[in-house]
């Protein structure tokens, strides 16, 4: 076990910010809060799963967004700086209310629409719309992206990235109904002529999911399509 | 405590779902679809669509889609594998509707399942099935279906009351159900919602063991306040353990789940003597053998000494080759690197880990309980898995019974008013609630949480006696008595420490009704071992524990046969009326 000095930006200017932690290995983030809430009973975090699936301990590590519970504490590091997401407004401590995300999430009328015209189709194993859908999957809504994005996170005038990307899957999709309205969806004000490419997004996934290149992409086919 | 005195608001719903799992979603949207103009509220406690354990499912979900399967297969395997102690009507349901479910899911949906080079929907091999018949997305399966479920509810337009938890049923004077006391965990405001229908969804529990593997918000409130309210429970001692829990010493990651798919595609399981034990315990299926076989087998190993010195056993797949391990378990390896080992390239330490409760409240098909307007889906049901759940099942269950019990919803909710609470019942629940809040002088609840988990996992895990269990009884009842001195300073917004104040009681509700039932039950019968009664005997106990809460408000156990409508034990099917 090694003494590892914590410190962690609170709502409350009272509240203790400054704590040592004895850890072992293996520590992720979420387990030095889990210990510190033992210590400082008014401690507020999420988390839920423990497994990188729920997209909700989401914080800042030394500055940078990470999952809490995916990420390990390195033994002999000089401390720890934990902080709330930037770009979405507090509700306490390190909790942060994720109402943009999700508008934005909302605004790109992210559910699949079967098509009316065909039967349903299937696609294969080596179906090419496949590789460029699955590129997008498994994104867990984690917020990441959007406080690593300036536009989205600093400036709210951008849909942002989960949102563009889970865009780029349905666009992918060729069972999908509503591409042609959702890419212009995506034309508007706000969405994939804003990206600038910084790649800030990429760069923060946890999921290895590259918002950029969805982007990208996504644009590509909505000059295709027209407005 | 401020706030708390004044008359609380009041809020109106024609369906309200308390959670958002893969049965609260499901509910939400069939809901909608049977019936546009229906209200429906979703009270969520964790984030919504990305809270519980549907979104956890990583192996996937067992569906009759192949070539050759049969759903009398599916059928015949779901009660072998639940000891024949299931409610029949309940799994023939789940394996008649799996199928359809999925076929939504795909293609109203949109959900992206693996297929085969010919667009055949790829199945893979689980435990305890005569047939491969598991539908996945690698080893994401629940996070696609989530997902998409979540994009879906978006297009409905439910309102959304998310990170709001569900704490008692509400009834007016003559008994008729009228909603539910809710709280808005950010703000700590307790709420009154009248509802004509009320679905109870939370997922079920089996977070109060040392070693365990569901989401943070499954401590077992919908099945506790079933219970306060009157309802019938059944099957209360069946607790599944998974065989594979990851062992990663005190972090938070220890009791996460390798998946079934590992011991399907043939990992191997082995001692610290470097024996595969499951050579002894099951030759003929080895690994591919039902949970509670497997688990129990490697729990064995553990306290005779023949575990690793951290307390696991050694699961080894790296004879696939890494770049196979990688493409098909790619999430499940990444996991083990965190923890300095790799499911890759080499063995890795796990353990037993409680996992799902297959015990639950009474249901019928269509998801209608004894009092009129309450519809329980998803984990908190019992009776379709039996005494043993088979991996690939809950998923199913939990979107198909959602799905029903969203359709039943509508159907009924015709004959359904708002009906005026009880000024008493909801005095009691809040009060109860902000007790913790109030208190002076008392501690948090963690280190009851500690012994509560501690007992479960020693007295009444994977083997009990009926001395240990007796010991639970008796640790159960000083920590319900200590419990009540539970005090959580505030603040009252957005604090986790007083929500698992309110936890524990609802822990400690169920784990009493787990022991109480566990004692009952004199044999052994799939999840549920009995060390002083070591075998399985249909002569007496082919019957299921029902239990309720009598009116002197302890536990009232009776018994009830298992009524063998379809499949005979033994397996011969029987003719169908
Ligand atoms: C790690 C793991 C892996 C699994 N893998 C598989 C698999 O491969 N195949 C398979 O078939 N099954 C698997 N299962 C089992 C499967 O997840 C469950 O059977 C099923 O998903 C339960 O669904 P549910 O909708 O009933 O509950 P859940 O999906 O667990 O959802 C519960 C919901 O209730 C909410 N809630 C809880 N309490 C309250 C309250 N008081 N008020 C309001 N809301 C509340 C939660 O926030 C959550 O939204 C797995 C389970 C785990 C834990
Ligand atoms: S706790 Fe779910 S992603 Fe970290």
């Amino acid at each position: 076990m090694t003494a590892l000095a914590v410190e962690i930006e609170r709502s409350d200017s009272e509240a203790r910010r400054h704590f040592t932690v004895e850890v072992g290995e293996p520590t992720m983030v979420l387990d030095v809060l889990l210990a510190l809430q033992r210590t400082d009973a008014s401690l507020a975090f999420r988390y839920s799963c423990r497994v990188a699936m729920c997209g909700t301990c989401t914080i800042r590590v030394d500055g940078r967004p990470v999952l809490a519970c995916r990420t390990p504490v390195l033994l002999g590091a000089d401390g720890l700086l934990l902080e709330p997401l930037a770009g979405l407004p507090v509700v306490r401590d390190l909790i942060v209310d994720t109402t943009p995300f999700s508008t934005a999430w909302r605004s790109v009328e992210p559910w699949f629409t079967p098509r009316a015209d065909a039967e349903p189709r299937v696609l294969a194993a080596d179906d090419p719309s496949r590789e460029a859908i699955e590129s997008g999957l498994d994104c867990i809504s984690c917020g990441a992206c959007w406080t690593a994005c300036d536009l989205a996170g600093a400036e709210h005038r951008f849909l942002g990235p989960a949102a563009l990307n889970r865009a780029m899957t349905l666009a992918a999709d060729a069972r999908d109904g509503a591409r042609d309205r959702r890419l212009r969806l995506v034309s508007q004000e706000g969405g994939v002529t804003r990206c600038h490419y910084i790649h800030g997004c990429s760069g923060a996934c946890p999921k290895g999911i590259d918002p950029a290149a969805s982007i990208r992409r996504l644009r590509r086919w909505s000059i295709g399509a027209g407005r | 405590m401020p706030g708390a005195d004044a008359p609380l608001p009041v809020l109106e719903t024609d369906v309200a779902i308390i959670g958002s799992g893969g049965a609260g979603l499901m509910c939400a949207l069939h809901a909608a679809a049977a019936d546009p103009r229906l209200s429906i509220t979703i009270v969520s406690k964790g984030a919504v669509g990305r809270s519980g354990c549907t979104r956890m499912v990583q192996g996937g979900f067992n569906a009759v889609l192949g070539e050759g399967d049969s759903l009398e297969s599916h059928f015949r395997d779901t009660l072998e594998g639940g000891h024949y102690l299931n409610d029949q009507e309940l799994a023939w349901t789940l394996v008649n509707e799996a199928p359809r479910v999925i076929q939504e899911l795909e293609e109203q949906f949109g959900c992206l399942f693996d297929r085969t080079a010919t667009g055949e929907l790829d199945l893979k091999p689980f435990g305890g099935q005569s047939f491969d018949r598991t539908v996945h997305r690698a080893d994401q399966t629940g996070l696609e279906i989530m997902s998409r479920l979540r994009d879906q509810v978006f297009r409905i337009g439910a309102r959304e009351l998310e990170d709001w938890r569900a704490l008692d049923l509400l009834f007016d004077q003559h008994g008729e159900l009228s909603g539910l006391t809710v709280l808005d965990t950010r703000s700590g405001q307790a709420a009154v919602m009248l509802a004509r229908v009320v679905v109870v969804a939370t997922g079920g529990s089996a977070t109060m063991y040392r070693i365990a593997a569901p989401a943070r918000e499954k401590t077992g409130d919908g099945v506790a306040m079933c219970y306060r309210a009157g309802l019938e429970l059944r099957d209360m001692e069946m607790l599944q353990f998974h065989p594979t829990g990851l062992v990663a010493g005190t972090s938070a990651l220890t009791g996460t789940v390798l998946e079934e798919g590992l011991r399907g595609a043939g990992a191997q399981l082995r001692n610290r003597l470097g024996e595969r034990y499951m050579e002894r315990v099951d030759p003929e299926r080895l690994e591919r053998s039902t949970r509670d076989v497997v688990a129990r087998a490697s729990y064995t190993e553990i306290v005779e000494g023949r575990g690793t010195p951290a307390g696991g056993v050694l699961l080894d797949i790296s004879h696939l080759g890494a770049a196979e391990v990688e493409r098909r378990f790619g999430e499940m390896a990444a996991r083990t690197r965190l923890i300095g080992a790799d499911l890759a390239v080499g063995p890795v330490e796990v353990s037993p880990t409680a996992h799902f409760h297959m015990g639950g409240v009474v249901i019928d098909p269509d998801c209608l309980t004894s009092v009129h307007g309450l519809l329980v889906a998803g984990e908190d049901s019992g009776g379709t898995h039996g005494a043993n759940r088979l991996g690939g099942n809950g998923v199913a269950e939990s979107t198909v019974f959602g799905a029903r019990a969203g359709e039943t919803a509508a159907a009924i909710i015709g004959g359904r008013g708002l009906y005026m609470p009880e000024p008493e019942l909801v005095a009691a629940s809040v009060e109860r609630a902000y007790a913790p809040l109030r208190r002076e002088g008392g501690q948090p609840p963690f280190a009851l949480t500690d012994r509560l988990k501690d007992t479960m996992w020693v007295h009444c895990g994977l083997v009990r006696t009926r001395e240990g269990l007796l010991q639970a009884r008796e640790q159960l009842a000083e920590l319900a008595k200590e419990s009540s001195r539970v005090a959580v300073a505030g603040p009252r917004d957005a604090n986790p420490a007083w929500q698992q104040a309110i936890d524990l009681e609802s822990q400690l509700t169920v784990a009493r009704l787990i022991v109480e039932s566990a004692l009952v039950r004199e044999e052994s019968r799939g999840a549920h071992f009995r060390a002083d009664f070591p075998e399985r005997d249909d002569e007496s106990w082919l019957r299921a524990i029902v239990v309720e809460r009598g009116r002197d408000g302890e536990p009232e156990l009776t018994t009830r046969p298992v009524e063998l409508t379809r499949l005979a034990t033994g397996g011969r099917m029987l003719e169908q009326a």
